[in-house]
């Protein structure tokens, strides 16, 4: 399956969101958590119909 | 089963400044109806601890009322009190309180009754300055927004009996005062008294109010780097002043994220074009932050 890189900037404090997620368990590491947010949102904002 | 402490009739064009420890309740009634009252509340412990209309707001809306607490200005940001009743559901944390200058520059009048100076005068009986005064949690007081974003009061519909119960949730200065707009809606062309009463709260009042959490950033005076109350007017820089922003400098990693086509799909749906055009990183920060935002997946 073809994939696309997308570059995101992110801050220290962003990182340190991000991080504590993880260390919460959310997801294995920061990308993985990026992706699954990015599927999650989407499943929050599944277009009707 | 409560205890009457104190009970006076507040006059019009006037205001009173009352000691209330933790536990107990001021209760601000309507006589005739259709009375706005302004409030201040201050630590009786330190009065640089006082009620802030922004962070209320921010929690509880514009019309804070039964069920709601009145905060303290950041950095303390603490519950001070607690509103236990409300049966108008008429008050407002928008406006500011009226002062000498509104009713100068709008109606001009030499003299005529305000918040502002009402509020000054109670509270110099505690040795409190005009620049003290602080926006009011106002009472009975009918506002909103209009469809073009402006602000508005209009009249009010209080009765006879009415009545907003504020119970103490730390020991406060706590100054009423009757609102001196009677050339505007406020309190329907009118200046009223109101009764005020003090009771000890019962077990009931005290089992009514929801557990509050306590958090390390509620800042007192010993986390502060300049602990003394300034004395001098006169503002004068400190030469030894060296700045320490908290996490600074702030710095951007760039990181690459791989996103299949399913993902790639995803963003192009969810991206906020409008907003981030085609830089697909920020409409993805975007996504991701937001989604924190809606789920707050960590407590």
């Amino acid at each position: 399956m073809a994939e696309t890189t997308v570059t995101i900037h992110l801050n220290q404090q962003q990182k340190d969101l991000l991080d504590r997620t993880v260390a919460a368990g959310v997801a294995p590491d920061r990308i993985a958590l990026i992706r699954l947010a990015l599927r999650r949102y989407g499943e929050l904002h599944a277009e009707k119909g | 089963m409560r205890t009457l402490i104190k009970e006076f009739v507040l006059e019009p064009g006037t205001g009173k400044a009352l000691e209330l420890r933790k536990g107990q309740i001021l209760r601000l009634e309507q006589i005739e109806g259709g009375q706005c009252l302004d409030f201040n509340c201050f630590n009786l412990d330190d009065y640089k601890e006082f009620f802030h209309c922004g962070r209320t707001r921010t929690l509880h809306g514009i019309h804070p009322t039964r069920g709601d607490f009145l905060w303290s200005a950041p950095p303390r940001e603490r519950a001070m009190m607690y509103i236990l009743a409300d049966t108008a559901g008429a008050n407002d944390v928008m406006f500011p309180r009226c002062s000498a200058n509104l009713y100068e520059s709008v109606y001009g009048y030499d003299a005529h009754t305000n918040c502002q100076d009402i509020q000054a005068e109670a509270q110099r009986e505690y040795g409190l300055t005009p620049d003290d005064v602080h926006d009011s949690f106002n009472l009975f007081m009918c506002t909103g927004v209009d469809e073009n974003g402006r602000t508005y009061i209009t009249r009010q519909a209080s009765k006879p009996g009415d009545h907003v119960e504020l119970l103490a949730l730390m020991d406060v200065l706590a100054v009423p005062n009757i609102c001196g707009a009677d050339v505007m809606r406020t309190s329907n062309f009118a200046i009223r008294p109101a009764k005020v009463q003090i009771f000890a709260a019962s077990e009931e009042d005290l089992a009514a109010v929801p557990p509050l959490r306590s958090w390390r950033t509620q800042r007192t005076v010993a986390d502060f780097k300049v602990k003394a109350i300034r004395t001098e007017r006169k503002l004068a820089r400190d030469p030894d002043y060296r700045p320490e922003f908290v996490n600074t400098p702030i710095a951007y990693e760039a990181i690459e994220i791989a996103l299949d086509a399913e993902e790639q799909a995803l963003l192009g749906r969810l991206a906020r074009r409008e907003q981030y055009g085609d830089r697909d990183g920020e409409a993805l920060r975007d996504i991701v932050f937001s989604w924190w935002e809606e789920t707050r997946p960590i407590g």
